[in-house]
């Protein structure tokens, strides 16, 4: 049986239905990832894990143990709030051993306990300092420590870095997936960021409105997606009709599907046996670090991404042919 | 140039006009003579003195302290709990709390008066009660304001949840996070309150008069019997005051300081 089963979960709020036939099964030390765009649900799952809203139905077991009813303190569940809710009043040092504190543990083994932490989150000689002498990096690293040192059978964290710059950002995304690693933590993750759910996940829940609308690899949801919507959200996808499409590479393409992605990193200039070819006039080129992103328009309009390498700037008001393998069309649903 | 002369000007006569009754005051309370002149003939602490020997005062003191006291700790022990709850469980019920502050301001004290003499004088209930019961409502809006711009400044609700899940019990959370996160706006907004039940004079003299006799009507009386002593009734009010603006500053400092997280 699986570490963690939600089963039909349900969730509303007066007549708005928050939450519909939510059913996951999560293995132990696995990092998930609810992924999706504001108010799709996704933090409401994770309240509803932690015990803080109860559902309207459905059921969730952690370890085999039906949680309905379990008052939170109960759950062995520990959060990462996207604000930290570290405690004003707390030091550093307080803050990480608060948990312990509420525990009764003895006071050798809560110093020990404290300064392993510490060091976990690299923050041994800010130990003294109040929440609001550190930075959003610091107070972040502080909130983990705090949840992470009850030893709690699961991890939830909130949009924990939304808040942060992308520099710092990305670091603590290493940090999160080391430390998880290390520790053989089981967590779940809420972001509406695609490319951290990426970095860090070993499967990704996609969520939109309140239903799981797909669910994966990172790798399985970003080459095949399922939607148009999963399509968009998920990459910059070219999603096009397959009327427009079959018009553009003048054949017919096989089953009776209405949409078609095709990733713009797939499309090139050099032609290989098989492909398909898409033709378009550069409208527009935009440049972001290592990736030229080209917007070219024929029947309809369509995106490129090449390295930012020499020779492949395409030179605006040209015509190009750009060429796709035949199973990178991929048929949506 | 100009212009900065004459604002000069005006906030010194401004500064004049205000301060020169309270210093002449401070002043009549420690002179010996002061009839003929325009500065003091004498210093003297007698009438000081003379105030601390006397039953009376020390009395109506106390009385003031224990009725301005009394009716901040009520409202502490009544109204922050059910501020609390509302705010962070009932946010849709704070609109009826703005309601009821918006009343306590607009409500002249003399309608109060009348208003509770006739509801109450007939009923039997001491109508020292009564007046404590007022001053509870009454300090409303300076309580309510102090506990919601501390609760303002910290996402509370948040801070709860993250203390439960740690294992602490909801009483737990409220104590050793809550509470203390919010203490510096609640004590500024209990220090208030109880300067201004301590200057309150209408209501009691109205409903209860020198049946209660506290500092203000105490110091009505000498008014009229020596100035010297009701002068220096006057400065010790004033230090009181003083001591009491310097303490809310204080912690109206501290509590801003704790907004930056």
């Amino acid at each position: 049986m699986s570490y963690i089963v939600i089963e039909g979960l349900h969730k509303k709020y007066d007549q708005t239905t928050v939450l519909s036939n939510i059913n996951m099964t999560i293995e132990k030390g696995q990092l998930i990832t609810l992924l999706g765009p504001s108010g799709c649900g996704k933090s409401t799952i994770l309240r509803i894990i932690a015990g803080l809203t109860n559902a309207t139905a459905g059921e969730i077991q952690l370890e085999g143990q039906n949680m309905n009813g379990v008052q939170p303190k109960e759950r062995q569940v520990g959060m990462v709030f996207q604000s930290y809710a570290l405690f004003p009043n707390m030091t550093v040092k307080e803050n990480i051993a608060f948990g312990l504190r509420m525990q009764k543990v003895n006071n050798t083994e809560l110093e020990q306990r404290v300064q392993e932490m510490l060091h976990i989150v690299h923050l041994t000689e800010k130990a003294n300092a109040y929440p609001k002498e550190l930075s959003g990096g610091q107070q972040q690293r502080v909130a983990l420590a705090r949840a992470l040192i009850v030893r709690p059978k699961v991890l939830l964290l909130d949009e924990p870095l939304s808040a942060l710059d992308a520099q710092i950002r990305k670091k603590l995304q290493t940090d999160l997936r080391a430390i998880q690693r290390k520790l053989g933590m089981t967590m779940i993750l809420v972001t509406h960021d695609q490319d951290e759910a990426m970095a860090v996940s070993d499967k990704i829940f996609v969520m939109s409105n309140g239903q799981i609308a797909q669910y994966g690899t990172p790798t399985e949801i970003y080459t095949n997606p399922q939607s148009e919507f999963i399509a968009n959200f998920i990459g910059h996808y070219n999603v096009i009709p397959r009327q427009v499409l079959e018009t553009m590479i003048g054949e017919k393409l096989p089953g009776d599907n209405n949409k078609f992605a095709i990733r713009p990193e797939a499309l090139h200039l050099e032609m290989m046996e098989g492909d398909l070819c898409l033709r378009g006039v550069a409208t527009q080129s935009l440049m972001s670090g290592n990736i030229i992103r080209t917007t070219l328009e024929g029947d309809c309009m369509f995106t490129m991404e090449q390295l930012h390498q020499r020779g492949h700037k395409l030179e605006l008001g040209k015509n190009y042919n750009c060429y796709v393998a035949k199973e990178d069309v991929i048929a949506l649903s | 140039m100009k212009k900065r002369s004459l604002a000069n000007i005006i906030f010194l006569f401004l500064m004049l006009y205000l301060l020169l009754p309270i210093v002449a005051t401070m002043l009549y309370a420690f002179s010996s003579k002061w009839h003929k002149s325009i500065f003091p003939e004498g210093l003297t602490f007698k009438w000081l003195a003379t105030l601390f020997q006397d039953t009376a005062f020390m009395q109506a003191f106390g009385r003031s302290v224990l009725l301005a006291g009394g009716a901040v700790i009520i409202a502490l022990i009544v109204i922050v709990p059910a501020i609390f709850v509302i705010v962070l469980y009932f946010p849709k019920y704070e609109k009826w709390i703005q309601v009821a502050v918006v009343m306590v301001y607009s409500f002249p004290g003399i309608i109060l008066a009348v208003g509770l003499i006739r509801v109450y004088s007939t009923i039997g209930v001491p109508m020292i009660l009564v007046v404590l019961g007022a001053y509870v409502i009454g300090i409303l809006p300076y309580i309510y304001q102090g506990t919601r711009n501390s609760l303002r400044n910290v996402d509370a609700r948040q801070l709860l949840d993250a203390a439960q899940l740690l294992g602490a019990t909801k009483t737990q959370a409220f104590t050793k996070i809550l509470l203390p996160t919010v203490y510096p706006g609640l004590f500024a907004g209990a220090l208030l309150s109880f300067s201004v039940l301590f200057g309150e004079f209408v209501l009691i003299n109205l409903v209860v008069g020198s049946r209660f006799e506290t500092v203000q009507i105490y110091l009505m009386k000498k008014l009229s019997t020596s100035g010297h002593i009701a002068s220096a009734v006057v400065f010790i009010y004033i230090v009181l005051m003083g001591l009491l603006t310097f303490a809310i500053a204080i912690l109206t400092k501290r509590s801003k300081g704790a907004t930056n997280l």
